[in-house]
């Protein structure tokens, strides 16, 4: 199985079975994708949102977004040139400073766990 | 002799060369095909955030996009700007799940995803197609660049450039590989920040130099010398400070913006990264770190143009840097605008810079496409059950032959605008791996013919639509034809997968490696 990759591993060809056929996922695995997949659409969506904004704000409101904020620094040169740099890190951070925080509260919950099970025994 | 080689541009790029010739002389020892693909798994998040970073960072970007906001002024900071978005995505998606799953190539995540021999080999395909149209615009711009700073032919260039990666990938490894990028990297950053500092110093600020160039509208003086027709150079600054000197309507932009921005979920030598971290944690944490390089990097890109342009209006600089500037092109920006700036030195520092841009980004295009080749086909497919030390040779002698075949592809594109091949690998890459790998991560009903549909589709569209523009209609001609060519990749793996309905049995367990968190603990 593809889960055990080793340097020296071995390819073992999988049966194929039906969508429909196919259990579900388990609840645990479950949870984390959708946490995963949720916390990064959510960021992916903002992101998105801020792009795409920078062309149709420079093609439908070019007076606006292309008049000027400081000395010659147009909003649009601005948003396109400094504000995105800085976002596109800030986006970064905020995802893995989320994944560490839920990933050491699994380490907390695990430690927890194993420590209640070696107290009963 | 000995005076040519102590000025600075000889001096510093002959330093850099010894180093990594020094550094590939230390990390020569492979013993196994995970030290030589993968470096042994080993690299912490700063080395291999750096390295990522400096695999991302081209010469293309190094030279390249302080070149195009020179000339192009606000489409070439938006150009800048779509390069800076992918790692972000790259990160948020990708990053850790393929760690998580852990192997030595690109294909080895579609072959063990689907038990599949057949995907894998298509994904060799697919690798090898983006590899190529990415190593000829970087050998394309060496050779260009050898010729302007130390007067070598074209082919001189491509030869001494391939010699040069043979030696440094085929020896060192992913492991030199990836101590060479991370030094390279910060070379070429010193002499960025290097620029800023003198510049902002003597009062080249960055609202100031924009009000300047904005404001300015007529011939620049001292140019007539060095045009073709003997007239001065004209600038129209509102044309500069606006947009549709490079995306002539809205839809090219939105393209061009969906094309780069997820391209770089799918170039392989990026993703290649992500498995030498010791863990998912790891290869997050180096995303983040390349993301924090590659976002000063631009920042000071387009402001480095600006500078540029600004020293070029004004008419005063010396005759060498105004002759640069106008005869050299895009890529002569940055040395000129150093040698403005700092002299000698500083020009020295950006001549070694780009080189190190070079050599960073092709090493990586080597080691992801001798993967393809060693691991992929001969040790995986045609020649099984080959021992480490066979797999390492495997490695070695792949690497020579790519040598061979990017020489010759660089040989073939002299003429070729590097822009056009950097735009054809981003667009491939964003049709064919990227719904792969954000399908293939985050969607457990992508079935393996869904994946060989996917990829076989992306890449046929997406070359027909650069090759053939001139065949198709008006509104479907686009630069880069991101906006038709990526949904496309994305609706052939849904719909043939939803057709298909055969999905690996084990595919759960798939899911639960390359997501759970015990795995990331473990």
């Amino acid at each position: 199985m593809a889960s055990e990759f080793k340097d020296d591993y071995e390819y073992v060809p999988a049966e194929k079975v039906d969508i429909k056929d196919l259990p579900p996922l388990d609840p645990e695995t479950s949870k984390i994708m959708k946490q995963e997949f949720g916390t990064g659409s959510k960021l992916t969506i903002f992101y998105y949102i801020f792009i795409l904004s920078i062309p149709i704000l420079n093609w439908y409101a070019p007076e606006f977004f292309f008049s000027r904020i400081w000395g010659g620094m147009t909003y649009s040169w601005f948003f396109t040139s400094i504000v995105a740099m800085v976002l596109a890190f800030g986006i970064a951070y905020i995802h893995t400073y989320l994944y560490e925080k839920r990933l050491k509260k699994y380490e907390g919950e695990n430690n927890t766990d194993s420590q209640e099970r070696r107290n009963v025994n | 002799m000995i005076q040519t080689l102590l000025e600075p541009k000889y001096l510093l790029t002959i330093l850099l060369m010894g180093t990594i010739v020094y550094i590939t002389y230390l990390t020569k020892r492979n013993a196994s095909a995970s030290d030589f693909f993968v470096g042994g798994r080993s690299f912490g998040w700063f080395t291999n955030g750096s390295a990522i970073g400096g695999d991302y960072l081209s010469a293309a970007t190094f030279l390249g996009l302080a070149g195009l906001t020179f000339q192009l002024g606000y489409d070439g900071a938006y150009y800048t700007f779509c390069f800076s978005i992918g790692l972000t995505l790259l990160a948020i998606f990708v990053a850790g799940p393929l760690r998580r799953f852990g192997a030595y190539t690109v294909a080895d995540f579609l072959a063990y995803r689907f038990h599949s021999q057949r995907a894998r080999l298509t994904a060799v395909v697919v690798v090898l197609a983006i590899s190529g149209f990415y190593a000829a615009p970087q050998l394309l711009g060496a050779a260009q660049i050898l010729s302007m700073f130390f007067g070598t032919s074209y082919e001189f260039g491509i030869i001494f450039t391939c010699t040069l990666m043979v030696f440094y990938v085929g020896v060192g490894g992913m492991k030199g590989t990836t101590l060479n990028q991370a030094l390279e990297l910060w070379i070429r950053l010193a002499a960025f920040v290097a620029m800023t500092v003198i510049a902002i110093y003597i009062g080249l600020h960055y609202n100031q130099i924009l009000a300047n160039i904005s404001d300015f509208k007529g011939t620049i003086a001292n140019t007539a010398q060095y045009t073709t027709d003997g007239k001065d150079v004209v600038a129209d600054g509102d044309s500069w400070s606006g947009t549709g000197n490079y995306f002539p309507t809205f839809w090219q932009t939105i393209s061009m913006t969906i094309g780069l921005s997820l391209g770089t979920i799918g170039l392989p030598h990026l993703l290649l990264r992500f498995y030498t971290n010791p863990s998912a944690k790891a290869a997050r944490r180096s995303a983040l770190m390349a993301i924090g390089i590659a976002s000063v990097f631009f920042l000071f890109a387009v402001y480095l143009g600006a500078v540029g342009r600004a020293i070029f209006i004004k008419g005063e600089a010396s005759s060498q840097v105004m002759s640069d500037l106008i005869t050299g092109g895009n890529n002569m920006v940055v040395p000129s605008t150093a040698q403005a700036l700092g002299g000698d030195w500083l020009l020295g520092l950006v001549i070694a810079g780009a080189f190190a841009a070079i050599f960073s980004n092709l090493s990586g295009l080597f080691i992801a496409s001798s993967g393809a080749l060693a691991h992929d086909v001969y040790a995986t497919v045609l020649k099984k059950n080959i021992t480490q030390k066979q797999r390492v040779v495997a490695g070695k002698v792949a690497i020579v032959i790519l040598g061979v075949l990017y020489g010759a592809l660089g040989l073939l594109v002299k003429d070729a605008s590097i822009g056009h091949l950097v735009a054809l690998a981003f667009t491939v890459a964003a049709s064919t791996f990227t719904p792969i790998f954000i399908l293939g991560i985050w969607w457990r009903g992508m079935t393996e013919k869904g994946a060989i549909a996917g990829l076989l589709i992306g890449l046929g569209v997406s070359m027909y639509m650069i090759f053939f523009k001139d065949t198709l209609p008006t509104f479907l001609q686009f630069n880069v034809p991101g906006i038709i060519t990526v949904p496309i990749g994305f609706l052939s793996v849904y719909i043939v997968s939803k057709l298909d309905r055969k999905v690996p049995g084990d595919v759960n367990e798939f899911m639960k490696k390359v997501h759970s968190k015990e795995s990331e603990i473990a």
